[in-house]
């Protein structure tokens, strides 16, 4: 019980998530006419140096703890210019280098809340190397024990009330054969 | 009956009906956190993911328009013997159209070069990993057909029932006094830990 309602917010956000993904197509309808731009947050000049052979991921990273804007990102190429999503939950970012001229333009990407929960849902943590992620995904694979702790001890739970049993082997069997029949369609 | 029994009947039920599903989303979420590990795993066997089933020639235009594209992508699947699964048609670029359908067991990518004049067939290997996450992202209402669609409606019972999970867990947890500190103490040291999540990530 306490740990279902430690749990309760990523519960909630993970449901809440999942009506907004698998009601996706009426967001996107909405949003189609005319998406957002980008706002134009700063710009400034990059005057660091980087390491001999750094690869993109390893400059991207060293251009976020310049800005102070250190956290999960991705990392692409575009001819010359070296650019960063910078994966904030609240405020994503998206970053551009150009080496040539030294500039690093700062732009904020539009945050709707169905992208908001969407990110939210599919945020993963072991590999982005910072150590709020990590601990994120820790939680997450706490959440992932907890649901099927609930599962197995709501079965056990649900057994040791003869009263219920009946009635509750009828919803089992009912919901066993729903999936099994979506498992062998689909 | 009284609000409390029906409370808990309401959570049991629901919980038991819809079993199946919390367990699956349960199980299918340890690939999705753990990727780089099964994809290591599966890297070790030293096997290809995709193996070609045919290639041959074929020649049709390709139409621009997204909803023609897909009517494309659905006589192109039928032409290689696959109707009724869940698929999409995506355009790579001028001289590639990809068109990729999935079932929960089975999918297969066609490869169409126009240019070429060519269309190639490959089937995906069965991966239990691949199974699971397969099930796990399934959803919405996109597809054509009813099954796709029912799904998608369990997909929303399984998060109405939920949210009547969490309200009827906290009307049960209310319910014993005696666990009212400590219940205090695990919602509110939850909230403020999902709290910072939310301005730190």
């Amino acid at each position: 019980m306490y740990a279902a309602l430690f749990l309760a917010p990523w519960l909630l956000m993970y449901v809440v998530s999942t009506m907004a993904m698998n009601h996706r197509d009426l967001f996107e309808k909405r949003d189609a006419p005319a998406p957002k731009p980008l706002g134009k947050e700063r710009e400034v000049s990059y005057n660091g140096s980087f390491p001999e052979k750094a690869d993109a991921r390893m400059m991207g990273r060293q251009i976020l703890a310049s800005l102070e804007l250190e956290g999960a990102f991705q990392v692409r190429r575009e001819g010359a210019a070296l650019v960063i999503s910078r994966n904030d939950l609240l405020s994503p970012r998206r970053i551009t280098y150009t080496p040539t001229d030294g500039k690093v333009v700062v732009e904020r990407m539009p945050n709707p809340p169905h992208a908001f929960l969407e990110k939210f849902h599919r945020r993963r943590g072991y590999d982005t190397g910072y150590g709020v992620d990590t601990v994120w995904a820790i939680t997450v694979d706490l959440f992932i024990a907890g649901m099927i702790f609930w599962a197995l001890s709501g079965l056990w739970m649900w057994w040791e009330m003869k009263v219920t049993r009946r009635y509750g082997a009828f919803a089992l069997l009912a919901g066993l054969l729903l999936f099994a029949f979506f498992v062998v369609t689909i | 009956m009284k609000f409390s029994d029906l409370n808990r009947r309401a959570h049991l039920y629901l919980g038991l009906g819809l079993l199946p599903w919390f367990f699956m989303y349960g199980v299918s979420s340890i690939p999705f956190a753990h990727n780089a590990f099964f994809e290591a795993m599966d890297k070790a066997k030293n096997q290809p993911l995709w193996k070609v089933r045919l290639e041959r020639q074929y020649d049709a235009a390709v139409p621009e328009d997204p909803e023609q594209l897909r009517e494309f992508g659905r006589a192109t699947l039928k032409l290689v013997g696959i109707e009724g699964t869940n698929f999409g048609a995506f355009r790579q670029g001028p001289d590639q159209v990809n068109i990729y359908s999935y079932t929960f067991f089975n999918s297969t990518q066609l490869k169409y070069f126009p240019a070429e004049k060519r269309l190639r067939v490959e089937d995906r290997r069965f991966r239990w990993d691949h199974f699971l996450t397969g099930m796990h992202a399934r959803g919405g209402f996109e597809q054509k057909g009813w099954l796709p669609s029912a799904w998608a409606v369990v997909v929303d019972l399984f998060c109405v029932a939920s949210l009547i999970w969490i309200g009827s867990g906290i009307y049960m947890w209310w319910s014993i006094r005696q666990s009212r500190g400590w219940g205090w103490v695990a919602i509110a040291s939850g909230l403020v830990a999902f709290g910072l999540f939310v301005v730190l990530l």
